[in-house]
Parts: structure tokens; sequence; C-alpha cells
């Protein structure tokens, strides 16, 4: 069986965001960079697949980007894929395009099982899985808390939705999004990471693959909500209570 | 302007987060023609709660009774072309994250997710929607149509009840053709009726002065349920065994950055600062009018968060 | 708004523990001190401290300052009713009949001093830590009086204690400069305006050879990176809030309990050097992150298995990362050089910070208001490397104080994994 898994260059979410001049976009500079957590957690759920399934499982992970997403990658081998394919692209993408991406490796890598995080934790658009199943026409199951393998290529997936835990059976081929109760990702260990630094990292254009961008989503700017801290001392429950409303609302 | 809305309901009526999302359909286009599409099986009740909010489209039929993507993604995509629709929007849940998107998938992926506000710039649509964990808000334009969005509910109002009683359309459903990629087997509910500390939007945590468990339960817990909330803790009292590890926010435990942290009793050491400081709008309740916390909130109240919180409580549950 | 130049007794530079425990002792004794932090008070080293106090050094001053350290805290926690030395004793390990030899010489000086020491054979260390591999034990050693300090619970209590001695105290402002006259200090020059003082302290940690500034006299620190594992607590692996710490010298690591996990932090042989100039103004040491391929979190984890089997990459944990100060020979420097008058040093703790802290504020006070200190400190004098040849240019610094750190263990073995692949 073949997996392939997504994994996305962002910026380390519990970093100070800061926004470039022209507010269009945020400034990278000094930023420090991680493999998407969802997407870690996609990758060690391949993992796992792997080291329960009876059959030999190849993990392949991808990522579309600019070329430091080359360390992305990395780190998704050194916790244990397989080989990687590495997608150049340098400027903005929405999910509509990603999943348009992916499609088109798809058709050429032929995975059985697809694993992506649920969102990416820069865009939070949670939309590519969903939008990729419905190019392909594929199972889908969002937001996993739970994959179970049964007999005859079966998958039982539970999800978190908000109104509790859904159980879905699926067939192969599906793609499945990975939410943050999943599993707890690993550290690669020092075997693990001498090994990654041989294995190999594809590249593959765009046009190779036969796509050619189509934007729908364009961003005109953005704004950082909130510089600084309020630091206002309250005296009565009335001004608390209001205070917590106002936050609960204009979030 | 012609506005499909997915409906989402429970028991015999519709969620208010749908409400949210009709009163988002008027406000971008007071004359937009309005439709809540409601989809499932033998739904009468739902029907006429739904009769009261806008005109309703109505999808009945047994193939349609669990809610999963691939039949209610194809069914979507086949009512926004059958009915030429400008837009479909549904709330920012997780059932309208998995359909809407599936549909948007399928009909040219124009969309654009969790929309906290707008804008009509020369009759152009401008959406707002957070980034980046919501410290950054990004102003966003889509191309071409139809155009899929999903409302986070908390930034619309629920749209008001006007007393009209609106019309309702029965769509013909083949089932023949929806697809059969999933299985539904069941939902149950969550063993703890709070969200994860990590993913909730609302966290109260509580540290020192909380005395036991029983404590924590009552104010720290009481406000969290009070504010749809996860409830949340400091080292201190993981380490004294009144909450469980699981529950620790901080740089050992967990880092999050909910759109509101309330603090109660907890001083505000670095450790724990590490875990929270990102959060959006930050509350902090302390006896010491020192304490590091009032430091890094937005609004602090000095005093007994034994006296304060129940009443904080109890004015939550009036509304 | 505050009044922009305000005018001190004393200024020291950094609210980590050094700078906190200095000005709680300065303002009992009546001195109108202000402590200035670039962020918030013990956000950096002292925030990502492990905290363990072993109090048996090489040397009976180092050990009965560490001891007096103790005493101090006791105090504190009176004062200010909290807990901030949980008493857990502390295991010296030993699996080579090299580190065999150095257990002896321990037992052999912490018995002529009468420090509670005994040794210990594999079998007792099993019954006193069942979750530790023992089989391949030589000899061990446990000191039932040592164990840890809190960071937090300590911080906590410098604050408050120091409020309650009239300290101020000034965070997120950053100090620009160290003001001076033809030679004497004359305060601090930081983002939110000048202030006053004759006397100032450098107590800003990894930070402090730039606040020392630049000029003829080089403050020989480095700022060198740090690791420790929190395992999350496993009801299959047990570990007693007041289980002893241990130190393996061999695989480079310690361990003490923490909240129901296992602390675990190493030092490794090749660690990461920071210049503190390349990183960012709003650096915070609080955020920093481990990436989940990280060499050195991998070389730890490993270390960590060796002697705690139950430990792996997939074990549910927390890598913290953080930055020490290191000197080329381990101790810190307290006190003055001759270049200015006035300013003082009290920085390069080089991984013992938190627990030299409580005595190292009574040691600056001394040298501040008297002139000189009961304490034998000739080991930390802050001038010890004044025109040493050898140490005179950062480079240099640099390379000394990471080879002190790598040799903080011992003798550095590189793990068999390593030679086995390459």
């Amino acid at each position: 069986m073949k997996i392939l898994v997504t994994c996305k260059r962002v910026p380390d979410p519990d970093q100070k965001i800061r926004l470039q001049a022209d507010s269009r976009e945020i400034d990278s500079e000094n930023l420090p960079y991680i493999l998407n957590p969802f997407d870690a957690i996609a990758v060690e759920e391949s993992l796992r697949i792997r080291e329960t399934h009876g059959e030999p499982v190849e993990i392949v992970a991808i990522g579309i980007g600019v070329e430091e997403c080359d360390k992305t990658l990395r780190t998704a081998l050194a916790m244990g894929a397989d080989r990687a394919v590495l997608i150049p692209w340098d400027s903005f993408l929405d999910p509509w395009n990603v999943s348009g991406i992916l499609e088109k490796i798809i058709q050429r890598e032929n995975p059985s099982l697809v694993l992506m995080g649920k969102q990416a934790v820069d865009g939070d658009s949670n939309q590519t899985g969903q939008m990729l199943a419905a190019r392909l026409g594929w199972a889908q199951a969002t937001f996993a808390s739970r994959i179970e393998f049964q007999s005859g290529g079966k998958l039982k997936v539970e999800r978190e939705t908000d109104s509790g835990i859904e159980t879905l059976g699926l067939n192969l081929p599906a793609i499945i999004t990975a939410d943050l109760r999943l599993n707890e990702p690993r550290y690669a260990s020092l075997p693990s990471i001498m090994k990654a630094r041989k294995k190999p990292i594809e590249r593959i254009e765009t046009s190779e693959l036969g796509w050619a961008p189509d934007p729908k989503v364009e961003i005109i700017n953005m704004s950082m909500p909130q510089t600084s801290r309020k630091k206002v001392r309250l005296t009565d429950i009335s001004d608390l209570v209001a205070r917590i409303k106002e936050a609960l609302k204009t979030n | 302007m012609k506005i499909l809305i997915l409906g989402e309901y429970e028991k015999n009526g519709m969620k208010r987060a749908t409400q949210s999302a009709i009163r988002f359909a008027q406000s971008i286009d007071p004359d937009a023609e309005i439709e809540t599409i409601v989809i499932g099986w033998q739904m009468d009740s739902v029907i006429q709660d739904f009769k009261r909010w806008s005109n309703v489209l109505i999808a009945d039929h047994e193939s349609l009774a669990v809610p999963t993507a691939d039949r209610y993604g194809r069914l979507l995509k086949t009512i926004v072309l059958e009915r030429n629709a400008d837009i479909l929007l549904g709330a920012t849940t997780t059932f309208c994250k998995d359909v809407l998107a599936n549909a948007a998938g399928q009909l040219g992926g124009a969309m654009v997710g969790d929309i906290i506000g707008h804008d009509n710039r020369d009759g152009e649509l401008l959406f707002q929607r957070p980034m980046y964990a919501g410290s950054v808000v990004a102003t966003v334009r889509l191309i071409g149509t139809p155009k899929i969005l999903t409302v986070r509910p908390s930034s619309y109002p629920p749209s008001a009840e006007t007393g009209e009683i609106f019309t309702t359309t029965k769509m013909e459903i083949d089932a023949a053709v929806l697809p059969d990629l999933v299985r539904y087997e069941g939902l149950r509910s969550q063993s703890s009726s709070r969200p994860d500390v990590t993913e909730a939007r609302v966290v109260v945590s509580g540290g020192r002065a909380l005395k036991n468990s029983e404590d924590f339960e009552t104010i720290v817990g009481g406000l969290a349920d009070a504010l749809c909330g996860a409830t949340g803790s400091s080292r201190v009292l993981v380490d004294n065994g009144i909450t469980p590890n699981e529950l620790q926010v901080g740089q050992t435990g967990k880092i999050v950055a909910p759109d509101l942290y309330v603090a109660l009793g907890i001083s505000g050491a670095i450790q724990h600062l590490a875990g929270m400081k990102n959060s959006k709008t930050i509350i902090a309740i302390n006896n010491d009018s020192e304490a590091p916390i009032f430091d890094v909130s937005d609004y602090g109240m000095v005093g007994d968060i034994y006296q304060i919180v129940p009443d904080l409580i109890k004015a939550f549950h009036a509304d | 708004m505050q009044n922009k130049s305000k005018n001190f007794d004393v200024i020291v530079i950094g609210g980590g523990v050094a700078g906190l425990s200095t000005a709680l002792q300065l303002g009992r004794r009546g001195v109108k001190t202000l402590v200035v932090d670039r962020g918030a008070l013990g956000s950096g080293s002292t925030g990502r401290a492990a905290g363990l106090l072993g109090q048996l050094r090489g040397s009976i001053a180092a050990t009965s300052m560490l001891m007096d350290g103790v005493k101090i805290v006791q105090d504190l926690e009176a004062q200010c009713q909290c807990e901030i030395f949980v008493q857990t004793g502390s295991l010296r390990i030993a699996e080579t009949t090299e580190r065999a030899g150095e257990i002896r010489d321990l037992v052999a000086m912490g018995k002529s001093i009468q420090f509670p020491i005994e040794t210990l054979d594999a079998k007792q260390v099993a019954e006193l830590l069942p979750y530790m591999k023992t089989d391949d034990l030589l000899d061990a050693c446990y000191c039932p009086t040592d164990g840890h300090l809190q960071p937090a619970e300590l911080t906590s209590a410098y604050i408050k204690a120091g409020r309650q001695a009239g300290v101020e105290y000034k965070t997120n402002c950053r100090v620009d400069s160290i003001l001076n006259e033809k030679g004497k200090i004359t305060g601090v020059q930081t983002e939110q305006g000048i202030s006053h003082s004759p006397i100032v302290v450098n107590a800003a940690g990894p930070w402090s050879y730039l606040t020392a500034g630049s000029g003829d006299v080089i403050l020989p620190t480095a700022s060198i990176g740090h690791y420790y594992l929190t395992t999350r607590p496993d009801p299959e692996q047990t570990v007693d809030r007041k289980s002893p710490a241990v130190r393996d010298r061999h695989h480079r690591i310690y361990s003490r309990p923490e909240s129901g996990g296992l602390i675990v932090g190493m030092y490794e042989a090749e660690p990461v050097e920071y210049d503190m100039e390349r990183l960012p103004d709003d650096f915070d040491m609080s955020l920093m992150k481990v990436a989940r391929d990280d060499f050195n979190a991998a070389l730890l984890i490993h270390a960590a298995q060796q002697r705690f089997p139950w430990i792996n990459e997939r074990t549910p944990m927390t890598l913290t990362t953080g930055i020490m100060t290191f000197t080329p020979d381990g101790k810190p420097f307290c006190g003055k050089m001759d270049n200015l008058e006035g300013l003082f040093h009290c920085t390069g703790f080089s991984g013992h910070g938190i627990v030299q802290s409580p005595v190292v504020g009574v040691i600056m006070a001394d040298l501040i208001l008297d002139g000189s200190t009961k304490y034998d400190i000739e080991a930390m004098e802050a001038d010890r490397y004044y025109e040493l040849p050898g140490f005179q240019t950062r480079s240099e610094i640099k390379s000394k104080c990471a080879a002190m750190y790598g040799s903080y263990y011992g003798r550095v073995e590189r793990p068999e994994i390593l030679s086995d692949s390459e």
C-alpha cells in the first residue's frame, strides 16, 4: 500500500507574527518555520499504519512551496517517511490550487490513502482535503481522531464533530484529514535522522505535472487585530461581563 | 443575488449558527433571494421551524438520512447549478466545513471560510477572515462564481424573527445518482462535554488560588461551561493533584491561543505565560494586585476568585 | 506617564534569578534598587531552567555556599508561604570504573565535611528508582538532602519579597547602554529613557557579554543552547514527586521528577551556540521550540533511553530548549572589573544559576555595599580572565565556553550509533 502525506511548511504558530510594510504578506524574516503541526500528526499516523499493517507500506511526503520546504520534507523523512516529492512554487496558493496540484501528483503516484492535516496553521482554511476528495471522487473523512484498518481494504474512521464522535466506514482509496487527538507525533530518533540524510527528495515542476494556476482567492491586505495588551483594571463585575461578551463577539 | 444557505438543526429546530448565517446573507445583500436548504429524512417539525426564518428548500429522503460529505456535497452541487445560485454558504461548524468545502471542490473552488466581517467595495464583496490562528485578519476577494462561504456565528447575531411564515419547496431526490463512498456508522457524544484546551475558542484556567478539585470544578469548570469553553490549569495544580496533567497550560504543558483566556488565581509565572500569551484577549482575576499576569492581560480585576467568579457565572446564566 | 528619569542607588540589568536575588538582598539592606528587564521577569534562562540542586561540589567553598543557599530559600518559603525547595535526594551513578572512582572521591570529600552522603549498590538504587535501568551500575552514591528548586516558585518569591523590601521592577524595557562619566557609572539608557544610579549590576545572562559593552574589557561568557525533555505522566511508569534526581555522567544526562513525569536533560558534546546580537530585538526565550527532527533532541532522547529504557522518540513528552550562559571554566562572574567604577557583573552561571542564586544575592550585596564578603569567592572573581591570553576574542571565548559545556560531565563519548553510521 502506498500512503501519500502532505507536508506544509508554516511559521511556528507560537511565535509573534509581523506584517510586511505593504500589509499584503507576513514578514517572514527571523520567523522559525516548522512542519504544519496537523501534517506532523498525519505523518505520525502513516508511520503507525506502516508499523501495524500486515503488508508493506510506502510513505511518500509531498511538499509544495519554496526551496526551504526541503527542510520540512526532511523532517517528515527523519520521522520515518520513505521518500519525498517537492513541487517548487514561490507564491500564494489557495486551497483550490493546492488541491489541483495534489490531484496531479496523486494521478502520478497512485496512492491508496492520502493523509493530510485538517488544516495548515498559517492559512487556517480547512478546505484542501475536502476539495481534493471532491476532485478525485474519493471517500472523505475529515477531522479524524482514530483510524482503524479492517480486513478487505476497509477502514473505520472516527471523526471529531461539533455534535460528538462520528464513526465512518470507508473503502480505499480515501482522503483522511487529521485532527489533534489522532495521535501525538514522535520526535525523530538518531538512527532515523541519519538515515533521512540519504533519502531522496524528488523535484517535480508544475509544468511537468501539466498544471497551471487558476487563482480563486486573492488576499487584498492583512491587518493585526491587536498589538499590545490594554492592561485595564476593572472593579465592577458588570464591566467584566461586558468585556467578556465583547471578546466573544469581536474575535 | 441568489443565496443558498446550508441549514443545520438539532431536535426540532434550526441551530443558532444557521440563524447567524441567514443574518450574514441578509447583510451582504438586503435584496437577495435567500433559501435555506434543509437536508435529511423525516424532518417535518424541523421544517416547521425553518419556515420562520427564510424560504426553505427541502431535501427529504431516506438516502440522505445521515450526513455524509460525499452525498451532501454532490446534492449541494446539483442544487447550486440547478438554481443558478451566486452564493452557497453556511456557518463555520464541523458539518459545514466538511460538506461545503467538498461541494466547493465540485463547483470551481471559489471558497472562503470562517468569515468574521465583510465589505462591499464598488459592488464587489470583500471578506475578512482570520489567519495565523487569529493573529492576522486578511481581507480577501473571491474570483469566480458560485462563491462558497462559511461564516463565524459569533460575528453575526442570529437573524431576527419577523413573524412571517416563509415558503417551502420540496426537491425531488434521485438516490441513484448519489455517491456511496462512505458508510455512516453512528455518533456518540464526547465523554467530556468541554472542548479540548488547545482547540477551544475560550479557555478558563485556574491556578494556585484553587484549593481542591471540587472548587476547581465549581469555579473554573463553572465559568468554562457558562462560556462554552475549555478548562485549563497552571502547573502547580497539576503538581498538587488538583487537576489532571492534560489540562496544564504552559511551557511543559499545552500551548494555547484562544480568542479569550480567563486566568483565575494564576499569578503568571513565565512558565505559564509561555503557554497562553498569544491569546487574543486575556482577562485575569487575582487577589495580588502586583501579580505578573496583569502585565499580559487586557482586563484585570483584583479580588478573590471565590467571591467574583460565582457572580460572573450567574451573570452569564441569567442571559 | 511615569517620570522618564529617576534616581536609584543600584540598577540591576536583568530580571532572572541572579538579578532578582541581588535586588532582594540590596532592598533588605535599605538600598533603593531597580531591576530592568527586556521582557518579563524570569523570561530568560531562569524560565527554562530545571533547577537541580546538588550541593556537593568540587570544593568546600562551593559546597558550603549551596548549603547556605538552602537556608536562604527556607526563609523565603516561610516569608512567601510557598514551596520552592523539593527535597528529593540525589543519586550519582557509575557504570565504568573511572566513574566509580569519581564517586569514591566524592563520598570521601562529603564525609570529610560531614555532608550527608552514602554509597549504594545497584539493588538499593533499583529500590529507590524502580523506573531506572540499574543492572549495569558499578557504584552509586546518594545525598538525601539534595533536590531541586522550583524555578517558577523561586522567581515569584524573589519578586514578592523584593517588593516588600522596596525593590522596583521595570519590565519589557530593553537597556541600550550603560552610562558613565569619566569612568564612573551614572546610570542606564533604556528604550524608555534614562535611569540614574552610581552602581549598575550586569545580570543579563546570555546577553551579559553585550551589556558589558565592547572596548578593551571583554566579558568572557558564551550563550549556549541546552535541551531537556519532560515526559508526561504514564500510569505504567509512575515517577514519584519525591523520587531522587539522578546524575549519569557517562551518558551525560541528569533527571528529576516533574508533575508526575520525568525531566531528563543533557550536556551534549557539541552544543548549539547563539550570537545574541543576531537574534531579533523582541526575541523571546520562552517561545523557543524544538523541531521534530532536531539533532540535539534526538541525541538527548537516545541518551535518556540508555538509562530509562521506557523513554524513546515516541514517548509523549515536551522538549524544552533554552540558552545558558557559560564561562570558560564553568564558574560564574561575580564582582567588578577595573574598567568602570560602579559596574558589577553577576552572570555566567553555566547551568547552575537557579541553585546558586540565593547565596549569590548575598555575595553581590556584600560586594556592592562592603567591598568584601565572608564567602570564598576566589573562583568567581569577575576579572579572572582579564588580559589573559587566549580569552580576548569572541571566537576564542565561544570555543572555550562550548568546550567547557561539552565536557561538563567529563570525557566526551560519542553514542555508538553515530560511530556506526558515519
